[in-house]
Order: structure tokens, then sequence, then C-alpha cells
């Protein structure tokens, strides 16, 4: 009986929250929508940064867990082959292999294109796979030739072979696949050579103590862990995540102080009516728990639409309001649909940094007039 | 029914704009009476109502309504006690703005937690005592004074208080309204409620109605009749 009531109780002082949040409705509407718009961007930030981290621990799960790299003057320079044959006598080692990569230039496009000559390149000498980017950039489509100035200065033709997929568009955007051939006579590199080497561990944890081997056998290398490029990538999105943040500072400020002064100002009205509330037997607590009410909806109603929102510009559009800003400034902007990505961290962050302080702002100022005798209505 | 012995109530106590509201009130009120306290503006009506409606407590002095002392109770149990055994009517309608005439009678019925078709039912039972029940589901904006004065008299009765407490519920109301709803005191009274209604109004300690006037003055009880 008395679970019964309780439950009717609050059934009841939910309506009335309902009611009175409908009476002023303009009002709330407008705090509702500033509120969900300052959610919405916030959450995109947080969403694209953790997604696009997401992207990159994807991409790089496919990477060598270390690669070595020579480095002359503490610039990288190409590395002699013969090294690979060391570095697969270190005890632990389980692949070693020489990889063929390097930039090109386009004066065309105004453009850096990433050449690589990948071992299993299943196309024959005079062949050539783009990404969408270069693609579009170019005008170029399968079975086109292309020409590009080599570093001697004279022109290769190459026969577009197939364009790279899409949905791997974050790193092939800029991406040319040649053979081992062409990639050497390209850029002049003798067989005796290679870019870096990519080095397997049988235990991924030993990767440091074969680091170590590495730069006490080869002194001029510099190994490079796949942490510590995934740590490097954390650290641009986070700080990009942080410029973007720091760019709408305003923005939350704005909405900062618009909240503030809705949720702790109470109006005479306002004052008014938890008078009458008490007047009439409402206890304290049940004022509180309307307040209390009030500020849930209006805050979890923004919440949610705002991270909806958010979710659907992120994954669906692209994030196209602050896409140059985020993905970085390349002149290829890479076309693609990010992996939905989402945890109950980041939801919990942003709960924890949205609504709880806007709950509690609005039950403050409603506790301090719910407090007092409820005779002053009376005068 | 309710007895008060020397209350006193002091705002803003010790400061220089101390006012000494009630100064030591001995007052007994009989059960299934209507009493009007009257006197000036200023000379402590609001405040005694205020304070045996359980609104405020006193600054000194002790309360027994019906052989319990209230004085002391906890806040939890003052609300407790203001909801099921007080009704009152204020001074302007103070109703709420937005909602309809139903919703605002049912204000104080919430708090309780009974099912919602009995106090819908007690509520369109005391509309229609009221002669209003046809402006149920309108929005209190548009009453009339009068009809806004009888929705606040079913709103303080929707819990069946034994005590009803009105303050100047005449000063917005014509002459005619005023007839009208001292008309439903006595019919209130009929049905074995005791009433207490500050008022300076003639048309109320006037009434036939009425038992018994308490004049007030500079917070004192000036002649009891």
């Amino acid at each position: 009986m008395l679970i019964r009531n309780w439950l009717q109780k609050n059934r009841y002082i939910v309506e009335f929250t309902l009611s009175s949040l409908l009476r002023r409705k303009g009002k709330n509407l407008a705090l509702i929508v500033s509120y969900t718009f300052t959610i919405f961007l916030l959450s995109s930030v947080m969403l694209f940064t953790h997604a696009i981290k997401e992207e990159a621990l994807t991409v790089l799960d496919n990477a060598p867990q270390m690669v070595i790299q020579k480095m002359i003057a503490g610039r990288h320079e190409l590395i002699p082959v013969a090294y690979i044959e060391r570095l697969r006598q270190i005890p632990g080692v389980s692949a070693v292999k020489g990889r063929l990569w390097g930039y090109f230039y386009d004066p065309a496009t105004g453009s850096n294109f990433t050449l690589i000559a990948p071992d299993d390149f299943r196309y024959s000498d005079g062949e050539i796979v783009i990404g969408q980017g270069i693609s579009r950039s170019r005008s170029v489509y399968k079975n086109d030739i292309m020409s590009l100035r080599t570093y001697s200065g004279s022109v290769m033709d190459f026969k577009i072979a197939a364009s790279l997929s899409s949905d791997s568009e974050l790193v092939s955007a800029d991406l040319m696949l040649v053979s081992t051939g062409d990639f050497r006579r390209f850029f002049g590199i003798p067989d005796s050579f290679v870019t870096d080497i990519a080095i397997e561990a049988y235990n991924p944890r030993e990767l440091n103590i074969v680091a170590n081997k590495v730069t006490s056998i080869f002194p001029d290398t510099r190994p490079i862990l796949r942490g510590d490029i995934l740590r490097t990538y954390e650290a641009i999105f986070n700080w990009r995540g942080g410029v973007v943040v720091i760019v709408l500072t305003g923005t939350f400020f704005a909405f900062i102080i618009f909240a503030w002064d809705k949720a702790t100002g109470l109006s005479a009205d306002d004052r008014r009516e938890i008078g009458v509330l008490k007047a009439v037997g409402w206890d304290t607590s049940d004022v509180l728990l309307m307040k209390f009410w009030e500020g849930a909806i209006i805050s979890l109603t923004s919440y949610m639409v705002g991270v909806v929102f958010a979710y659907a510009h992120v994954f669906f559009l692209s994030s196209s309001l602050f896409e140059p800003f985020l993905k970085g400034w390349s002149v290829l902007y890479p076309r693609f649909r990010l992996m939905p990505a989402l945890n109950a961290n980041l939801l919990a962050t942003l709960f924890f940094l949205t609504v709880l302080p806007y709950t509690v702002a609005t039950i403050l100022p409603s506790w301090r007039a719910a407090t007092t005798d409820p005779d002053t209505v009376m005068r | 029914m309710i007895s008060l012995f020397n209350i006193r109530k002091v705002y803003n106590a010790g400061k220089t704009s101390e006012v000494v509201a009630v100064n030591g009130i001995d007052l007994d009120i009989e059960g299934n009476s209507v009493t009007v306290l009257s006197g000036p503006s200023g000379s402590g009506k609001t405040t005694l109502l205020s304070i045996i409606g359980c609104m405020s407590r006193p600054t000194e002095g002790r309360i027994i309504l019906s052989g319990m002392e209230i004085t002391s109770l906890s806040e939890r149990f003052m609300t407790e006690k203001r909801r099921m055994t007080f009704g009152i009517i204020f001074q302007g309608a103070n109703l709420i703005k937005g909602i309809s005439v139903l919703e605002n009678v049912l204000l104080p019925a919430y708090p309780c937690g009974e099912r919602y078709g009995y106090i819908k039912g007690r509520a369109m039972q005391l509309l229609d005592e009221m002669d209003i029940s046809d402006k149920a589901n309108a929005n209190v904006e548009w009453l009339s004074g009068g009809e806004a004065q009888r929705v606040t008299i079913a709103r303080a009765m929707i819990n069946n208080p034994s005590i009803l407490i009105a303050d100047e519920p005449t000063a917005h109301l014509d002459s005619r309204l005023s007839y009208k709803f001292m008309d439903i005191i006595e019919g209130i009274k009929k049905k074995g409620k005791t009433i207490l209604i500050a008022s300076h109004d003639p048309i109320v300690y006037d009434c036939s109605t009425v038992d018994r006037v308490v004049n007030l003055r500079d917070g004192r009880l000036n002649t009891q009749g």
C-alpha cells in the first residue's frame, strides 16, 4: 500500500514537472536547443577524435611490430640490404623484411603522393594501383595512362590497373602501388638498398630488448615501435581535438552563462509557485524532486539528442563541420566513413561534463527557496 | 480544538529591522466554529494564521492542536499536519497559471499518492459544490475573480481537512461575491469543519455564520467577543 502510494506520488510529480516544462515552452525550448547544440559540438569532437584513433589503431594492426631506419645526420636515409641478414640473427626475431616506399610531389595537383612497392604486388611492371584521392585529383581511372616524372626528370608512363577501395581511404587516398622494379627505376634506388626494414618478434613483450640489440649492432639506425606510432597518433588527434575544443570555448561559455542564469536565477513566479506548493502540503523533498526531474528532463533530452546528432554527423556525414581541421591539412582530403565507435567511458565523460552540472545547478537555488517557510506566499 | 499559549513571532530578531508581528497571544478556538481574526493592516492577523496553519513557527509559545503540541514538530511532520489537517485559502487566489482548474485543485492531493480516479472524483465533486465543474478543464487564467476564489476553496478542501484557514478571502471580491463566499463558508461549517478567517471586511465579521470575532492590534489581542 505504502509503496503503491509512493510510486503514485512520484508519477504525479513527474507529470506535474512535464506540465511545468510545457507551461514555459518557449523558454525551455530555447534552453534545450542551445544545450543540445553545445553537447552536439562537444560530442562531435570527442566522437571524432575517439573514432579516428580507433581507425588508426585498426590500420596499425597490420603494421610491422618494429621498423628500422638508417639515420645520417639526424635524417632518414636508405638502409643497406646487407643489414637484413644480420638482423635475422638476433635472438627473438621471427621475420625481417626490407620495404620500399617514398613520397612523390605532384606539381599538377600540388600534393604529395605516397609510393609503395609491396611484396605481394600482383600486377606487372608498368602497371600501377592508385588511391581514390589521386584518382579524383588527377581525373584518371582504370586502364588510363598516368605519366609521372622520375628522379632524373624523364617521364614514366603507368597503366592504371586498379584503384584502392574507399573503405580504406583514410590511409589509401594518396597511395600509389607499383612493382619493386618500377619503384627502383622511378627513384633511382640501387638493388642493394631499401627504404627501411620491418622486424617481427616472437614475443612482442621483448620488442624493446630487440630494439636495444639493433641499436647496439647498428648504431646508425633508429628502431620505431608500433606502440610509439600509436602514441604519436594519439597525441596528434588529442591535440587537434583540444584545439577545436578551445576554439569552441566561447560557445561553451555562452551556454554556461545562459544555463547558469536560467538554472540559478529563480524568477518571482518560480518562487511563488514553490511557496504555493509548500503551503498546500508539498514537502521540501517533493519540491526538490520536481526540480530534479525538471533539470534531468532538460539535460537528458539535450544530452541524448546532442549525442545522436553528433553520432550522425561524425559517422554518416564525415564530420563535415570540422573535417579539414581534425583530419589534417593534406591537399587530398580522404573521403571515408569512420567505423562507428562508441564506448561507455566516452558517454560517461560527456554525461558528467554536461548533465550533472546542470541538474545540480537547477536543484541548488530551488533547495534554498524550498527550505524557506511557505508563509511568504501569504504576503 | 486549537489552543495558543503566549505566541510570539519576531522577524529579523536582533537586527535594526526587527519587527514583533505577534506579541504574546493566548487564544482558544473551538471545533466546528467560524472564528474571524480582525484588525487593521499590520496587526498580526496573517502571521497568526500562518503560525496556526503550520506554515511558520512561532519565536516563542506553544500551540496545542486536538491535544497534540505541534510547535516542536519536525519540518516533515509540520508539512504532513499542514497537508492533512489544514485547508488554506490565500489572500490572492495563488493558483498556478498554465494548468487547468482541475490540476490546481488536485495539487495538495499529489503528495498523498492516492489513486487518480479517487482524487479526481473528489475534486470534481468539490468543483460541483462550488458550482464551477464546467470549468474543470479550463486554464485558470480564464477565470473571473469569483471563480478563482471558488477554485481555491475546492483546492483547500481536497484532502478533507478539519480546519479551513482563509486570509483576507474577500479582499479582491465585490460585495455580491463576498456574500456568496460566506454562504460557502456556512456550508462548510455545516459539514463539521472549523474555520478561521483573517479579515477586516464587515461582510465577513458581521456575517451570522461567524461565531466569534477576535480583534488584534499591534500583535496583541484587543477584544475577545
